[in-house]
């Protein structure tokens, strides 16, 4: 793996010079302890070190990662930056690079900016799910993802948008009360409110001149690189025993994928 | 809101217009997210409203009349009768008539409390309610002269634009409409739920409804959930971890374990000490008769005494074994002597006084006696025994 890499450092050199450029002006750098460097220190700093050690900076931040999204709440650079790069900051761009190919190679992880005013970074998995075998493990499955599921679902077939006391009163017919204790999930508005809105699967927005205080639940960003709202339709189809395509405007929704979801993305960061 | 004043300053009625100079800039951005067919019959009533007013107070009258009641109804989107009438009621005597004032005030803080608590009643579609409370506005803005009405005005009309808005997002479904009730019926379904009948013993989580989820109810939903999730597997080490915590209660269970046995320790040797002391002095004492005994027999015949006749009980196999067993001590501490008589057969003597130190020095041989009871009644029948010459202990301590 690492001769791999010293080889295709040689080779690719000419091409992260052009990458980082772009990665360059994509983002403003709004962290106060870092700044992005520029090209030219990037490779700089890569002539100083060696591959090897280039390399061994990468593997550590690509365990940190690991680790850190065992909770799926965002990594943050800033923390990247500090605790696992330090003195390496000069080279960033060229190992979030090397960590990007690694997770996508070794793992079959992608490595996405979900955030990029305040640079956080989610582990996406790049193995389609739908047409995946199921798994030679067998995984205990997480029943809190059957209740996220059930809220972004939702969310998507109300058009995106939805006031809280909708999902409630919703949940409250499938037996999950807000203020009582639920057996499986325990405080179920601290779940829903907090916990999943710090995995940035749901936002939890107020809304304005409401009084008293109104929230309105949206997609989160994590959601809208990882669910896949085709499926949910189809979970729906199955469910009403309706075809799919009934929901038009949700369907053109699902399947204009690619537009769908960099639009929510950019949208929800102008929010 | 500058607009608003100067106009108010020269007492001037509002100027009719499509853009109504109310609908200040700020406002305007919400509206601008409303379906076009909305803000189309917003203006439009606007406009009638308008008309109305300038064709003559009757109209306006039969237009609200139906839906006007008592000011202390809470009901939404309703004034009073009089107000509406009061067309006439205009100009610079107004400026200073604070009841007056007071009123409107408290009259559109009555229109947006209406808004904000009826929200669900004003967003059904069935219902014009959101219009009724607009138009009810309007009627009270014509008696606005100063900027405090004129800034309630303005809240309510903010409050009655989200609304409107939230409207317009519920004609966002084309298709098939979605209704989350539904879903949560079908859910239920899919989870598993045991229709009961309504038994003497409470479901558990039974809040709502009858039935009874089973315990996975979620995990089967999640299961199937799934595939629509592409989360990247937690990370975690296939064989575990060390773990932490166990450590402390297991030092807390030794130290607690040690405490009685350490007790029962003390209380156990001291017990055994008398013990082996017995059994000590019980073989000394042995010893020594039999010491006795190989003294006194010696001296009445001071030849070796046969080793067979003097250890064997003719009586007791168990007590020969014995008898073997302390001669053997003798002969170990040099007390007594066996050697080979004449006959190759063993004898024993006693050891004389003077001699002790010097059997020290002799060098040491081992021989292990063997016993049997066939050899034991062998050698009484050989050596034809009849009496024991060990006497049997008094005391039987063993």
């Amino acid at each position: 793996m690492t001769q791999r890499k010293r080889l295709s450092n040689v080779q690719n050199s000419s091409q992260s010079k052009r990458q980082s450029n772009s990665f360059m002006t994509q983002e403003e750098d709004e962290d106060a302890t870092f700044t992005q460097p520029s090209t030219s220190q990037v490779q700089r700093g890569l002539e100083k070190l060696t591959p090897a050690q280039v390399d061994q900076k990468t593997a550590e931040v690509v365990q940190y990662i690991l680790v850190k999204d065992q909770k799926k709440i965002p990594v943050r650079r800033a923390d990247l930056v500090k605790h696992v790069v330090k003195d390496y900051r000069t080279v960033y761009p060229e190992i979030i690079k090397r960590a990007m190919r690694t997770f996508e190679q070794v793992f079959g992880l992608k490595l996405v900016e979900i955030d990029s005013k305040n640079h956080m970074y989610v582990l996406v998995n790049n193995l389609d799910a739908s047409t995946a075998r199921p798994s030679p493990v067998e995984r205990p499955s997480n029943p809190k993802m059957g209740l996220l599921f059930v809220i972004l679902s939702v969310i998507f077939m109300k058009g995106g948008v939805v006031r809280e006391n909708l999902i409630w009163n919703t949940l409250k017919k499938l037996r999950v009360d807000p203020g009582q204790r639920h057996e499986e999930f325990g405080d179920v508005r601290k779940v829903i409110t907090d916990e999943f809105v710090r995995q940035r699967y749901l936002e939890y927005v107020r809304i304005p001149h409401t009084e008293p205080v109104e929230y309105e639940f949206r997609w989160g960003q994590r959601s809208d690189m990882e669910v896949s709202r085709a499926q949910i339709l189809e979970f729906m189809g199955q469910l009403h025993e309706q075809d799919p395509r009934s929901w038009t405007q949700q369907y053109r929704e699902a399947h204009s994928a690619a537009t769908a979801s960099s639009s929510q993305a950019s949208s929800s960061n102008h929010r | 809101m500058v607009s608003i004043k100067k106009q108010n300053k020269t007492g001037k009625q509002c100027k009719q217009s499509d853009f109504c100079p109310r609908v200040a800039e700020w406002t305007w951005k919400p509206l601008e997210k409303l379906s076009v067919a909305f803000k189309q019959s917003l203006f439009c009533s606007r406009l009638e409203m308008r008309k109305a007013r300038a064709g003559g107070d009757d109209e306006a009258v039969r237009q609200n009349g139906s839906s006007s009641r008592r000011r202390t109804d809470q009901h939404p989107g309703d004034g009073e009768d009089h107000d509406s009438s009061s067309g006439g009621v205009q100009d610079d005597d107004d400026d200073n008539d604070l009841g007056l004032r007071r009123e409107i005030r408290s009259k559109y803080r009555d229109l947006i409390n209406s808004v904000q608590q009826n929200r669900e009643d004003m967003l059904s579609p069935s219902n014009n309610k959101l219009t009724e409370v607009l138009e009810e506005a309007n009627k009270l803005f014509k008696d606005v002269r100063q900027a405090r009405e004129a800034a309630l005005d303005a809240q309510l009309l903010v409050v009655a634009t989200d609304l409107g808005k939230e409207k317009a997002s519920q004609l966002f479904s084309e298709g098939s409409a979605f209704d989350p009730t539904a879903f949560a019926e079908h859910l239920l379904s899919f989870m598993g739920l045991n229709r009961l009948e309504d038994e003497d013993d409470e479901p558990p989580n039974g809040c709502a409804g009858d039935g009874y989820l089973p315990k996975d109810a979620w995990h089967r939903l999640a299961r199937r959930a799934e595939c629509c999730f592409r989360t990247a597997p937690s990370f975690h080490y296939m064989m575990g971890s060390f773990y932490t915590e166990p450590p402390p209660p297991k030092q807390r269970i030794e130290r607690q374990r040690k405490a009685p046995s350490k007790e029962a320790k003390r209380i156990m040797p001291t017990q055994l000490k008398k013990m082996e002391e017995s059994h000590q002095e019980a073989t000394e004492k042995e010893v020594e008769r039999i010491l006795g005994y190989l003294k006194s027999y010696y001296q009445d015949d001071p030849s070796p005494i046969s080793y067979y006749e003097f250890v064997i009980d003719p009586n007791s196999f168990s007590r020969t074994v014995e008898n073997i067993f302390h001669t053997s001590f003798l002969i170990r501490d040099g007390l007594a002597r066996l050697k080979l008589d004449s006959d190759k057969l063993p004898c024993i003597e006693p050891v004389e006084e003077g001699e002790l130190e010097a059997a020290g020095s002799f060098s040491r041989k081992q021989c292990i006696v063997s016993i049997s009871p066939k050899i034991w009644r062998e050698l009484i029948d050989v050596f034809e025994i009849k009496e024991t010459i060990i006497q049997p202990p008094e005391t039987q301590s063993e």
